[in-house]
Protein backbone atom coordinates (compact mmCIF):
# COMPACT_ATOMS: atom_id res chain seq x y z
CA UNK A 1 0.00 0.00 0.00
CA UNK A 2 1.44 3.66 -1.03
CA UNK A 3 2.39 5.72 2.00
CA UNK A 4 -0.30 8.80 1.55
CA UNK A 5 1.88 10.83 3.75
CA UNK A 6 4.47 10.34 1.36
CA UNK A 7 2.49 12.79 -1.41
CA UNK A 8 2.83 15.95 1.43
CA UNK A 9 4.80 18.35 1.30
CA UNK A 10 7.73 18.93 4.21
CA UNK A 11 6.22 20.51 7.04
CA UNK A 12 7.49 24.59 8.03
CA UNK A 13 8.68 23.89 11.36
CA UNK A 14 7.71 26.89 13.16
CA UNK A 15 6.76 26.86 16.98
CA UNK A 16 2.68 27.24 17.93
CA UNK A 17 1.21 29.81 19.80
CA UNK A 18 0.15 27.53 22.58
CA UNK A 19 -3.38 28.60 23.77
CA UNK A 20 -3.04 31.72 26.24
CA UNK A 21 -3.37 30.29 29.62
CA UNK A 22 -1.21 27.28 28.94
CA UNK A 23 2.40 27.38 30.70
CA UNK A 24 4.47 29.08 28.59
CA UNK A 25 8.06 26.66 27.29
CA UNK A 26 11.61 26.87 27.25
CA UNK A 27 12.80 28.56 24.08
CA UNK A 28 14.86 25.03 23.71
CA UNK A 29 11.92 22.99 24.26
CA UNK A 30 9.33 24.59 22.32
CA UNK A 31 5.70 23.49 22.68
CA UNK A 32 4.73 19.84 21.48
CA UNK A 33 3.61 19.52 17.91
CA UNK A 34 1.27 16.63 16.94
CA UNK A 35 2.84 14.21 15.44
CA UNK A 36 1.08 14.63 11.79
CA UNK A 37 4.21 13.26 9.83
CA UNK A 38 4.38 9.62 11.54
CA UNK A 39 3.46 7.38 8.44
CA UNK A 40 1.01 5.57 10.61
CA UNK A 41 -2.34 5.87 9.04
CA UNK A 42 -2.82 2.05 8.87
CA UNK A 43 -5.59 2.33 11.85
CA UNK A 44 -7.16 5.38 10.30
CA UNK A 45 -7.56 3.44 7.04
CA UNK A 46 -8.93 0.27 9.07
CA UNK A 47 -11.65 2.44 10.82
CA UNK A 48 -11.99 3.84 6.92
CA UNK A 49 -13.01 1.33 5.68
CA UNK A 50 -15.10 -0.40 8.22
CA UNK A 51 -17.71 2.72 7.54
CA UNK A 52 -20.59 1.62 5.08
CA UNK A 53 -20.08 2.79 1.73
CA UNK A 54 -23.63 3.71 1.60
CA UNK A 55 -24.42 5.35 4.57
CA UNK A 56 -24.01 8.96 3.11
CA UNK A 57 -26.95 7.69 0.78
CA UNK A 58 -29.50 6.73 3.52
CA UNK A 59 -28.95 9.86 5.45
CA UNK A 60 -31.97 11.94 5.13
CA UNK A 61 -32.83 15.18 6.62
CA UNK A 62 -35.06 17.81 7.69
CA UNK A 63 -34.01 21.25 6.43
CA UNK A 64 -33.06 23.19 9.50
CA UNK A 65 -32.31 26.52 10.23
CA UNK B 1 -11.55 38.30 23.68
CA UNK B 2 -13.77 41.22 25.31
CA UNK B 3 -17.43 40.20 23.63
CA UNK B 4 -20.35 37.84 25.09
CA UNK B 5 -20.61 35.06 22.42
CA UNK B 6 -22.44 32.09 22.25
CA UNK B 7 -22.76 29.16 19.44
CA UNK B 8 -26.12 27.48 18.47
CA UNK B 9 -25.70 23.73 17.00
CA UNK B 10 -28.08 21.39 15.24
CA UNK B 11 -27.54 17.86 14.82
CA UNK B 12 -27.96 15.54 12.78
CA UNK B 13 -29.78 11.72 13.21
CA UNK B 14 -29.94 8.62 11.70
CA UNK B 15 -30.58 5.19 12.69
CA UNK B 16 -28.10 2.71 11.51
CA UNK B 17 -29.98 0.08 8.86
CA UNK B 18 -33.19 1.78 8.60
CA UNK B 19 -34.79 3.15 5.01
CA UNK B 20 -37.00 5.70 7.17
CA UNK B 21 -36.31 7.51 9.59
CA UNK B 22 -38.77 9.35 12.34
CA UNK B 23 -36.19 12.40 12.69
CA UNK B 24 -38.52 14.30 15.23
CA UNK B 25 -39.18 11.11 17.20
CA UNK B 26 -35.55 10.28 17.32
CA UNK B 27 -34.62 14.09 18.15
CA UNK B 28 -37.00 14.09 20.80
CA UNK B 29 -35.92 10.97 22.73
CA UNK B 30 -32.31 11.83 22.25
CA UNK B 31 -33.44 15.18 23.81
CA UNK B 32 -35.08 13.85 26.64
CA UNK B 33 -32.90 10.89 27.83
CA UNK B 34 -30.80 13.49 29.21
CA UNK B 35 -33.21 14.66 32.02
CA UNK B 36 -32.95 10.19 33.16
CA UNK B 37 -30.05 10.86 35.61
CA UNK B 38 -29.98 14.75 36.01
CA UNK B 39 -32.46 15.72 38.55
CA UNK B 40 -32.03 19.92 38.57
CA UNK B 41 -32.51 19.46 34.79
CA UNK B 42 -35.85 17.32 34.99
CA UNK B 43 -37.24 19.95 37.59
CA UNK B 44 -36.27 22.76 34.71
CA UNK B 45 -37.72 20.56 31.50
CA UNK B 46 -40.43 22.51 29.64
CA UNK B 47 -40.40 25.80 31.21
CA UNK B 48 -38.61 27.82 28.03
CA UNK B 49 -40.84 30.97 27.54
CA UNK B 50 -41.40 31.22 23.77
CA UNK B 51 -43.34 34.73 24.31
CA UNK B 52 -39.94 36.56 24.91
CA UNK B 53 -39.58 35.35 20.91
CA UNK B 54 -39.64 37.35 17.83
CA UNK B 55 -37.86 35.81 14.90
CA UNK B 56 -40.08 38.07 12.77
CA UNK B 57 -38.56 41.06 14.60
CA UNK B 58 -35.68 42.74 11.38
CA UNK B 59 -32.95 44.78 13.04
CA UNK B 60 -33.59 47.62 9.90
CA UNK B 61 -35.92 48.14 11.67
CA UNK B 62 -39.23 47.02 10.69
CA UNK B 63 -41.00 43.47 11.52
CA UNK B 64 -42.06 40.86 8.54
CA UNK B 65 -45.71 39.55 8.62
CA UNK B 66 -43.81 36.29 7.65
CA UNK B 67 -40.58 34.59 7.22
CA UNK B 68 -40.31 32.25 4.10
CA UNK B 69 -39.82 29.58 6.44
CA UNK B 70 -43.02 30.13 7.83
CA UNK B 71 -44.93 27.47 5.56
CA UNK B 72 -42.52 25.33 6.32
CA UNK B 73 -43.23 25.41 9.70
CA UNK B 74 -47.01 25.26 9.15
CA UNK B 75 -46.43 21.87 7.34
CA UNK B 76 -44.57 20.22 9.95
CA UNK B 77 -46.97 21.52 12.61
CA UNK B 78 -49.95 19.81 10.58
CA UNK B 79 -47.96 17.18 10.24
CA UNK B 80 -46.29 16.95 14.14
CA UNK B 81 -50.26 17.29 15.40
CA UNK B 82 -50.96 13.81 14.64
CA UNK B 83 -47.69 13.04 17.30
CA UNK B 84 -50.29 13.44 20.56
CA UNK B 85 -48.23 15.79 22.13
CA UNK B 86 -48.43 19.64 22.94
CA UNK B 87 -46.01 21.78 20.97
CA UNK B 88 -43.89 21.94 24.47
CA UNK B 89 -43.35 18.84 24.74
CA UNK B 90 -42.31 18.22 20.84
CA UNK B 91 -39.85 21.27 22.01
CA UNK B 92 -38.73 19.28 25.20
CA UNK B 93 -36.93 22.01 25.89
CA UNK B 94 -33.95 21.75 28.70
CA UNK B 95 -31.67 24.66 30.61
CA UNK B 96 -29.18 22.74 31.98
CA UNK B 97 -26.62 23.46 34.92
CA UNK B 98 -24.28 24.72 33.06
CA UNK B 99 -25.91 27.62 31.60
CA UNK B 100 -26.77 26.01 28.53
CA UNK B 101 -30.34 25.33 26.07
CA UNK B 102 -30.74 21.89 24.53
CA UNK B 103 -33.92 20.90 23.16
CA UNK B 104 -35.75 19.65 19.26
CA UNK B 105 -35.02 22.35 16.88
CA UNK B 106 -36.98 21.46 13.72
CA UNK B 107 -36.28 17.72 13.98
CA UNK B 108 -32.51 18.30 15.05
CA UNK B 109 -31.09 18.24 19.01
CA UNK B 110 -30.04 21.56 19.20
CA UNK B 111 -27.35 22.62 21.80
CA UNK B 112 -26.86 26.46 22.89
CA UNK B 113 -23.89 27.07 24.49
CA UNK B 114 -24.34 29.78 27.61
CA UNK B 115 -23.17 32.91 26.82
CA UNK B 116 -19.40 32.89 27.34
CA UNK B 117 -16.63 35.73 27.54
CA UNK B 118 -13.59 33.63 26.73
CA UNK B 119 -12.48 31.71 23.67
CA UNK B 120 -11.40 28.81 25.87
CA UNK B 121 -14.95 28.93 27.64
CA UNK B 122 -17.00 29.39 24.22
CA UNK B 123 -15.10 26.21 22.65
CA UNK B 124 -15.13 24.09 26.06
CA UNK B 125 -18.82 24.88 26.19
CA UNK B 126 -18.93 23.59 22.08
CA UNK B 127 -17.19 20.60 22.77
CA UNK B 128 -19.22 20.16 26.11
CA UNK B 129 -22.62 19.98 23.71
CA UNK B 130 -20.66 17.55 21.83
CA UNK B 131 -20.52 15.10 25.07
CA UNK B 132 -23.54 15.76 26.13
CA UNK B 133 -25.12 14.55 22.87
CA UNK B 134 -22.76 11.36 22.62
CA UNK B 135 -23.93 10.35 26.53
CA UNK B 136 -27.94 10.63 25.28
CA UNK B 137 -27.21 8.64 22.26
CA UNK B 138 -25.45 6.02 24.36
CA UNK B 139 -28.79 6.21 26.67
CA UNK B 140 -31.19 6.20 23.70
CA UNK B 141 -29.23 3.02 22.70
CA UNK B 142 -29.61 1.13 25.35
CA UNK B 143 -33.22 1.20 25.70
CA UNK B 144 -33.96 1.35 21.87
CA UNK B 145 -36.01 -2.11 20.03
CA UNK B 146 -34.64 -0.75 16.58
CA UNK B 147 -31.52 0.52 15.17
CA UNK B 148 -28.34 1.61 16.56
CA UNK B 149 -28.73 5.56 16.59
CA UNK B 150 -26.28 7.81 15.75
CA UNK B 151 -25.59 11.52 15.61
CA UNK B 152 -23.19 13.81 13.41
CA UNK B 153 -22.51 17.55 14.33
CA UNK B 154 -22.49 18.18 10.30
CA UNK B 155 -24.70 20.93 8.32
CA UNK B 156 -26.13 18.45 5.26
CA UNK B 157 -27.40 15.60 4.37
CA UNK B 158 -25.59 15.74 0.92
CA UNK B 159 -29.15 16.07 -0.83
CA UNK B 160 -30.18 19.98 -0.50
CA UNK B 161 -31.06 19.51 3.60
CA UNK B 162 -28.95 22.09 5.60
CA UNK B 163 -28.74 22.73 9.36
CA UNK B 164 -27.16 25.27 10.83
CA UNK B 165 -24.41 26.13 13.43
CA UNK B 166 -24.64 29.91 14.11
CA UNK B 167 -22.50 31.84 16.20
CA UNK B 168 -23.61 34.97 17.73
CA UNK B 169 -22.08 37.60 19.22
CA UNK B 170 -23.48 40.93 21.22
CA UNK B 171 -22.32 43.99 20.02
CA UNK B 172 -22.47 47.69 20.22
CA UNK B 173 -26.26 48.66 18.84
CA UNK B 174 -25.36 52.26 17.98
CA UNK B 175 -23.39 50.81 14.38
CA UNK B 176 -25.53 52.12 11.43
CA UNK B 177 -26.29 48.08 10.17
CA UNK B 178 -25.36 49.30 6.27
CA UNK B 179 -21.54 49.81 8.17
CA UNK B 180 -21.79 46.27 9.77
CA UNK B 181 -23.16 44.53 6.29
CA UNK B 182 -20.45 46.32 4.11
CA UNK B 183 -17.45 46.11 7.26
CA UNK B 184 -18.95 42.21 7.28
CA UNK B 185 -19.64 40.92 4.04
CA UNK B 186 -16.10 40.11 2.54
CA UNK B 187 -14.96 39.05 5.74
CA UNK B 188 -17.69 36.22 6.05
CA UNK B 189 -17.43 35.02 2.64
CA UNK B 190 -13.86 34.18 3.41
CA UNK B 191 -13.83 33.14 6.67
CA UNK B 192 -14.15 29.71 5.36
CA UNK B 193 -10.94 29.13 4.51
CA UNK B 194 -10.08 28.68 8.24
CA UNK B 195 -13.55 27.63 9.56
CA UNK B 196 -14.85 25.76 6.78
CA UNK B 197 -15.71 22.12 7.96
CA UNK B 198 -15.26 20.17 4.04
CA UNK B 199 -17.59 18.63 2.12
CA UNK B 200 -17.81 16.02 -1.07
CA UNK B 201 -19.75 17.22 -3.43
CA UNK B 202 -22.43 19.73 -4.72
CA UNK B 203 -26.19 20.80 -3.66
CA UNK B 204 -28.90 22.58 -5.24
CA UNK B 205 -27.50 22.73 -8.51
CA UNK B 206 -28.90 21.01 -11.78
CA UNK B 207 -25.83 19.83 -13.52
CA UNK B 208 -23.38 20.38 -11.04
CA UNK B 209 -19.78 18.73 -11.50
CA UNK B 210 -19.18 15.64 -9.62
CA UNK B 211 -16.34 14.50 -7.43
CA UNK B 212 -15.68 18.05 -6.15
CA UNK B 213 -14.29 18.63 -2.03
CA UNK B 214 -15.74 22.04 -1.22
CA UNK B 215 -13.95 24.02 2.02
CA UNK B 216 -17.48 25.02 3.16
CA UNK B 217 -20.87 22.81 4.21
CA UNK B 218 -22.80 25.47 4.04
CA UNK B 219 -21.52 27.27 1.03
CA UNK B 220 -24.22 25.79 -1.64
CA UNK B 221 -27.20 27.21 0.57
CA UNK B 222 -27.16 30.42 0.26
CA UNK B 223 -28.30 32.65 -2.25
CA UNK B 224 -29.20 36.75 -1.01
CA UNK B 225 -26.68 39.41 0.52
CA UNK B 226 -28.97 40.46 3.76
CA UNK B 227 -32.28 38.94 4.37
CA UNK B 228 -34.47 37.89 8.32
CA UNK B 229 -35.05 34.50 6.80
CA UNK B 230 -32.78 31.19 8.06
CA UNK B 231 -34.16 28.23 6.39
CA UNK B 232 -34.90 29.04 2.68
CA UNK B 233 -32.94 32.23 0.59
CA UNK B 234 -30.46 32.32 3.38
CA UNK B 235 -28.32 35.61 3.41
CA UNK B 236 -24.40 35.92 4.22
CA UNK B 237 -25.40 38.48 6.88
CA UNK B 238 -28.72 37.53 8.64
CA UNK B 239 -31.15 40.50 10.16
CA UNK B 240 -32.95 38.74 12.95
CA UNK B 241 -33.60 41.21 15.58
CA UNK B 242 -33.41 39.09 19.11
CA UNK B 243 -30.69 40.65 21.49
CA UNK B 244 -31.83 38.87 24.13
CA UNK B 245 -30.64 42.00 26.15
CA UNK B 246 -31.05 45.49 26.47
CA UNK B 247 -32.44 46.51 22.75
CA UNK B 248 -31.10 50.06 23.05
CA UNK B 249 -27.68 49.23 23.89
CA UNK B 250 -27.45 45.86 21.94
CA UNK B 251 -27.82 44.07 19.21
CA UNK B 252 -26.98 40.20 18.59
CA UNK B 253 -25.22 39.44 15.56
CA UNK B 254 -26.81 36.21 14.31
CA UNK B 255 -24.06 34.66 11.92
CA UNK B 256 -25.49 31.71 10.16
CA UNK B 257 -22.76 31.25 7.29
CA UNK B 258 -20.59 29.20 9.28
CA UNK B 259 -19.86 25.36 9.73
CA UNK B 260 -20.11 23.36 12.49
CA UNK B 261 -16.97 22.66 13.59
CA UNK B 262 -14.98 19.39 15.25
CA UNK B 263 -11.59 21.02 15.13
CA UNK B 264 -10.89 23.25 18.28
CA UNK B 265 -8.59 25.38 16.46
CA UNK B 266 -11.16 26.28 13.58
CA UNK B 267 -13.85 26.67 16.19
CA UNK B 268 -11.35 29.20 18.17
CA UNK B 269 -10.32 30.79 15.13
CA UNK B 270 -14.21 31.25 13.53
CA UNK B 271 -14.89 32.85 16.58
CA UNK B 272 -12.02 34.56 17.60
CA UNK B 273 -11.25 36.33 14.36
CA UNK B 274 -15.19 37.55 14.20
CA UNK B 275 -15.12 38.95 17.26
CA UNK B 276 -11.78 41.12 16.74
CA UNK B 277 -13.81 41.98 13.16
CA UNK B 278 -16.54 43.04 15.31
CA UNK B 279 -13.98 45.31 17.49
CA UNK B 280 -12.76 46.67 14.65
CA UNK B 281 -16.26 47.72 13.26
CA UNK B 282 -17.24 48.98 16.80
CA UNK B 283 -14.41 51.49 17.39
CA UNK B 284 -14.48 52.64 13.76
CA UNK B 285 -11.35 50.64 12.21
CA UNK B 286 -12.80 48.02 10.32
CA UNK B 287 -11.53 48.13 6.29
CA UNK B 288 -14.40 48.94 4.38
CA UNK B 289 -12.47 49.39 0.87
CA UNK B 290 -12.84 45.50 -0.10
CA UNK B 291 -16.51 45.43 -1.82
CA UNK B 292 -17.07 42.13 -3.57
CA UNK B 293 -19.20 42.58 -7.17
CA UNK B 294 -20.94 39.19 -6.79
CA UNK B 295 -20.65 37.77 -2.77
CA UNK B 296 -23.05 34.80 -3.50
CA UNK B 297 -20.85 34.07 -6.48
CA UNK B 298 -17.43 34.61 -4.55
CA UNK B 299 -18.75 32.14 -1.49
CA UNK B 300 -19.14 29.80 -4.02
CA UNK B 301 -16.18 29.82 -5.93
CA UNK B 302 -13.63 30.09 -2.90
CA UNK B 303 -15.22 26.88 -1.56
CA UNK B 304 -14.75 24.92 -4.55
CA UNK B 305 -11.22 25.77 -5.02
CA UNK B 306 -9.69 23.98 -1.81
CA UNK B 307 -6.17 24.75 -3.35
CA UNK B 308 -6.75 28.22 -3.02
CA UNK B 309 -5.88 29.99 -6.26
CA UNK B 310 -9.16 31.53 -7.68
CA UNK B 311 -9.76 34.92 -7.47
CA UNK B 312 -13.09 36.98 -6.92
CA UNK B 313 -14.22 40.23 -8.01
CA UNK B 314 -14.30 43.56 -6.56
CA UNK B 315 -16.51 46.70 -7.65
CA UNK B 316 -14.51 48.41 -10.25
CA UNK B 317 -13.21 44.89 -11.80
CA UNK B 318 -9.89 44.39 -9.54
CA UNK B 319 -9.65 40.48 -8.63
CA UNK B 320 -8.45 39.11 -5.28
CA UNK B 321 -8.07 35.97 -3.62
CA UNK B 322 -9.45 35.24 -0.40
CA UNK B 323 -6.34 34.57 1.58
CA UNK B 324 -5.18 38.43 0.67
CA UNK B 325 -8.90 39.16 1.64
CA UNK B 326 -8.64 37.58 5.31
CA UNK B 327 -4.93 39.11 5.61
CA UNK B 328 -6.51 42.50 5.01
CA UNK B 329 -8.61 42.32 8.34
CA UNK B 330 -5.85 40.42 9.91
CA UNK B 331 -3.47 43.37 9.60
CA UNK B 332 -6.19 46.28 10.82
CA UNK B 333 -6.55 43.82 14.31
CA UNK B 334 -2.61 43.50 14.22
CA UNK B 335 -2.34 47.11 13.85
CA UNK B 336 -4.84 48.10 16.36
CA UNK B 337 -5.60 44.89 18.85
CA UNK B 338 -2.64 43.64 19.43
CA UNK B 339 -1.36 43.45 22.81
CA UNK B 340 -4.76 44.08 24.39
CA UNK B 341 -5.45 40.42 26.43
CA UNK B 342 -3.65 36.82 25.71
CA UNK B 343 -6.62 35.82 23.95
CA UNK B 344 -6.05 38.20 20.93
CA UNK B 345 -2.76 37.55 20.86
CA UNK B 346 -3.44 33.65 19.94
CA UNK B 347 -6.11 34.62 17.61
CA UNK B 348 -4.11 36.94 15.52
CA UNK B 349 -0.72 34.71 15.76
CA UNK B 350 -2.41 31.83 14.89
CA UNK B 351 -4.86 33.42 11.85
CA UNK B 352 -1.14 34.73 10.44
CA UNK B 353 0.30 31.35 10.81
CA UNK B 354 -2.78 30.04 8.89
CA UNK B 355 -3.23 31.92 5.98
CA UNK B 356 0.47 32.04 5.68
CA UNK B 357 0.54 28.02 5.73
CA UNK B 358 -2.63 28.30 3.52
CA UNK B 359 -0.79 30.47 0.49
CA UNK B 360 2.10 28.29 0.34
CA UNK B 361 -0.02 24.90 1.03
CA UNK B 362 -3.33 24.52 2.59
CA UNK B 363 -2.07 21.00 3.70
CA UNK B 364 0.49 22.16 5.96
CA UNK B 365 -2.98 23.07 7.83
CA UNK B 366 -3.81 19.27 8.09
CA UNK B 367 -3.27 19.54 12.05
CA UNK B 368 -5.49 22.52 12.00
CA UNK B 369 -8.30 23.20 9.85
CA UNK B 370 -11.46 20.93 9.37
CA UNK B 371 -12.12 21.32 5.90
CA UNK B 372 -7.96 20.51 5.13
CA UNK B 373 -7.87 17.13 7.66
CA UNK B 374 -10.51 15.96 6.10
CA UNK B 375 -9.40 16.24 2.99
CA UNK B 376 -6.25 14.88 3.93
CA UNK B 377 -7.75 11.94 5.15
CA UNK B 378 -9.93 11.24 2.42
CA UNK B 379 -6.47 12.00 -0.18
CA UNK B 380 -5.18 8.72 1.95
CA UNK B 381 -8.19 6.62 1.63
CA UNK B 382 -8.85 7.58 -2.43
CA UNK B 383 -4.93 6.52 -2.70
CA UNK B 384 -5.01 3.39 -0.63
CA UNK B 385 -8.07 2.22 -2.03
CA UNK B 386 -7.28 3.30 -5.75
CA UNK B 387 -10.55 5.43 -6.09
CA UNK B 388 -11.96 8.21 -7.68
CA UNK B 389 -13.31 11.38 -6.17
CA UNK B 390 -16.71 10.56 -7.37
CA UNK B 391 -16.94 7.63 -5.60
CA UNK B 392 -19.80 7.47 -3.37
CA UNK B 393 -18.22 5.94 -0.36
CA UNK B 394 -16.47 9.59 0.41
CA UNK B 395 -20.13 10.86 1.30
CA UNK B 396 -19.99 8.53 3.77
CA UNK B 397 -16.87 8.99 4.97
CA UNK B 398 -17.36 12.97 5.41
CA UNK B 399 -20.13 11.93 7.28
CA UNK B 400 -18.41 9.89 9.84
CA UNK B 401 -16.06 12.60 10.12
CA UNK B 402 -18.65 14.56 12.48
CA UNK B 403 -19.88 11.27 14.14
CA UNK B 404 -20.03 12.62 17.85
CA UNK B 405 -19.07 8.98 19.03
CA UNK B 406 -15.37 8.85 19.72
CA UNK B 407 -15.18 5.14 19.69
CA UNK B 408 -16.64 5.42 16.22
CA UNK B 409 -16.11 9.43 14.32
CA UNK B 410 -12.81 9.22 12.05
CA UNK B 411 -12.38 13.32 13.70
CA UNK B 412 -12.19 11.13 16.65
CA UNK B 413 -9.69 8.83 15.37
CA UNK B 414 -7.38 11.52 14.10
CA UNK B 415 -7.55 13.00 17.58
CA UNK B 416 -6.48 9.89 19.17
CA UNK B 417 -3.49 9.14 16.47
CA UNK B 418 -2.20 12.65 17.75
CA UNK B 419 -2.69 13.96 14.14
CA UNK B 420 -5.24 17.13 15.07
CA UNK B 421 -3.90 19.94 17.69
CA UNK B 422 -5.80 20.43 20.77
CA UNK B 423 -6.96 24.23 22.01
CA UNK B 424 -8.01 23.18 25.20
CA UNK B 425 -7.94 19.90 27.34
CA UNK B 426 -10.24 17.10 28.41
CA UNK B 427 -10.33 18.98 32.08
CA UNK B 428 -12.20 22.05 30.46
CA UNK B 429 -14.67 20.02 28.44
CA UNK B 430 -15.65 17.86 32.05
CA UNK B 431 -15.53 21.03 33.86
CA UNK B 432 -18.14 22.88 30.99
CA UNK B 433 -20.39 19.87 31.27
CA UNK B 434 -21.87 20.76 34.27
CA UNK B 435 -20.39 24.66 35.03
CA UNK B 436 -21.59 27.99 33.74
CA UNK B 437 -18.97 30.09 32.70
CA UNK B 438 -18.32 32.49 35.89
CA UNK B 439 -18.37 35.91 34.41
CA UNK B 440 -21.16 35.73 32.21
CA UNK B 441 -25.03 35.86 33.10
CA UNK B 442 -24.80 32.05 32.50
CA UNK B 443 -23.75 31.58 35.91
CA UNK B 444 -26.94 32.96 37.40
CA UNK B 445 -29.17 31.03 34.82
CA UNK B 446 -27.16 27.47 35.80
CA UNK B 447 -27.02 28.14 39.62
CA UNK B 448 -30.58 28.56 39.73
CA UNK B 449 -31.54 25.68 38.13
CA UNK B 450 -29.09 24.04 40.24
CA UNK B 451 -30.51 25.27 43.60
CA UNK B 452 -34.06 26.66 42.69
CA UNK B 453 -35.42 24.30 39.32
CA UNK B 454 -38.47 23.61 40.96
CA UNK B 455 -39.75 27.33 41.92
CA UNK B 456 -38.96 28.05 38.31
CA UNK B 457 -41.87 28.80 36.25
CA UNK B 458 -40.22 29.75 33.20
CA UNK B 459 -36.99 30.69 31.68
CA UNK B 460 -35.27 32.23 28.96
CA UNK B 461 -31.96 34.22 27.84
CA UNK B 462 -32.66 37.11 29.14
CA UNK B 463 -35.03 36.63 32.51
CA UNK B 464 -36.24 34.38 35.02
CA UNK B 465 -39.50 33.79 36.85
CA UNK B 466 -40.10 31.99 39.93
CA UNK B 467 -43.58 31.11 41.46
CA UNK B 468 -44.45 30.52 45.32
CA UNK B 469 -48.03 30.96 46.48
CA UNK B 470 -49.60 31.74 43.36
CA UNK B 471 -47.38 34.42 42.88
CA UNK B 472 -44.70 35.10 40.07
CA UNK B 473 -41.54 36.97 40.55
CA UNK B 474 -39.23 38.00 37.03
CA UNK B 475 -35.68 38.58 37.26
CA UNK B 476 -34.86 40.29 34.37
CA UNK B 477 -31.00 39.66 33.10
CA UNK B 478 -31.15 42.23 30.21
CA UNK B 479 -28.32 44.59 31.47
CA UNK B 480 -25.98 42.03 32.93
CA UNK B 481 -22.60 42.00 30.82
CA UNK B 482 -20.10 44.45 32.83
CA UNK B 483 -17.91 42.48 35.07
CA UNK B 484 -19.60 43.81 38.30
CA UNK B 485 -22.81 43.61 37.43
CA UNK B 486 -22.36 39.52 36.62
CA UNK B 487 -20.06 39.59 40.35
CA UNK B 488 -23.14 41.10 42.32
CA UNK B 489 -25.91 38.80 40.51
CA UNK B 490 -23.22 35.67 41.31
CA UNK B 491 -23.00 36.72 44.63
CA UNK B 492 -26.49 36.74 45.02
CA UNK B 493 -27.46 33.69 43.72
CA UNK B 494 -24.41 31.86 45.57
CA UNK B 495 -25.42 32.89 48.87
CA UNK B 496 -29.26 32.40 48.66
CA UNK B 497 -30.62 29.90 50.64
CA UNK B 498 -34.05 29.92 49.44
CA UNK B 499 -35.77 31.96 46.34
CA UNK B 500 -37.73 34.58 48.69
CA UNK B 501 -34.27 35.40 49.74
CA UNK B 502 -32.62 35.85 46.73
CA UNK B 503 -35.38 37.71 45.50
CA UNK B 504 -34.96 40.08 48.36
CA UNK B 505 -31.20 40.16 47.42
CA UNK B 506 -31.22 41.26 44.09
CA UNK B 507 -33.82 43.81 45.17
CA UNK B 508 -31.39 45.24 46.93
CA UNK B 509 -28.74 45.16 44.31
CA UNK B 510 -31.40 47.11 42.14
CA UNK B 511 -31.93 50.20 44.38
Amino acid sequence: MPDPNAQFPERIHRPNSPAPWEKKETDEGGPRRPDVDAPDTKELLKKMRRVDPNQAKRYRQRTGE
Amino acid sequence: MQRTLGIETEYGITVDGADSVDVVAESISLVRSYTQVEPPVKDSALKWDYELEDPHQDVRGFRVDELMQDFDEAKYFVQDQNRKLSFQEIKSDLVLSNGARYYNDHAHPEYATPECKSLRDIIAQDKAGERIIEECVRRRNLHTTGGVVKVYKNNTDFVGHSYGCHDNYLMDRDIPFDVVIRGLTPFLVTRQIVAGAGKVGIENEEGAPGGVYQISQRADFFSVLVSIDTMNRRPIINTRDEPHADSDKYRRLHVIIGDANMSEISAALKIGTTSLVLDLLEQRLCPLTIELADPIAALKTISRDPNLKSTVRLYGGRSIGAVDIQRQYLVAAQQHLRGRDEETDWVLATWEQVLADLERDPMLCRDRLDWVAKQWMLDAFVEAEKLGWDEPWLQSLDLEYHNVRRDEGLYAELMRADKIQRFIKDDDVRRAIRQPPRDTRAYFRGRCIEKFARQMTSVQWDEIAFGENDHESVVRLLNVFDDEEVARYNAAIDKAPDVATLLRNLEMIRR
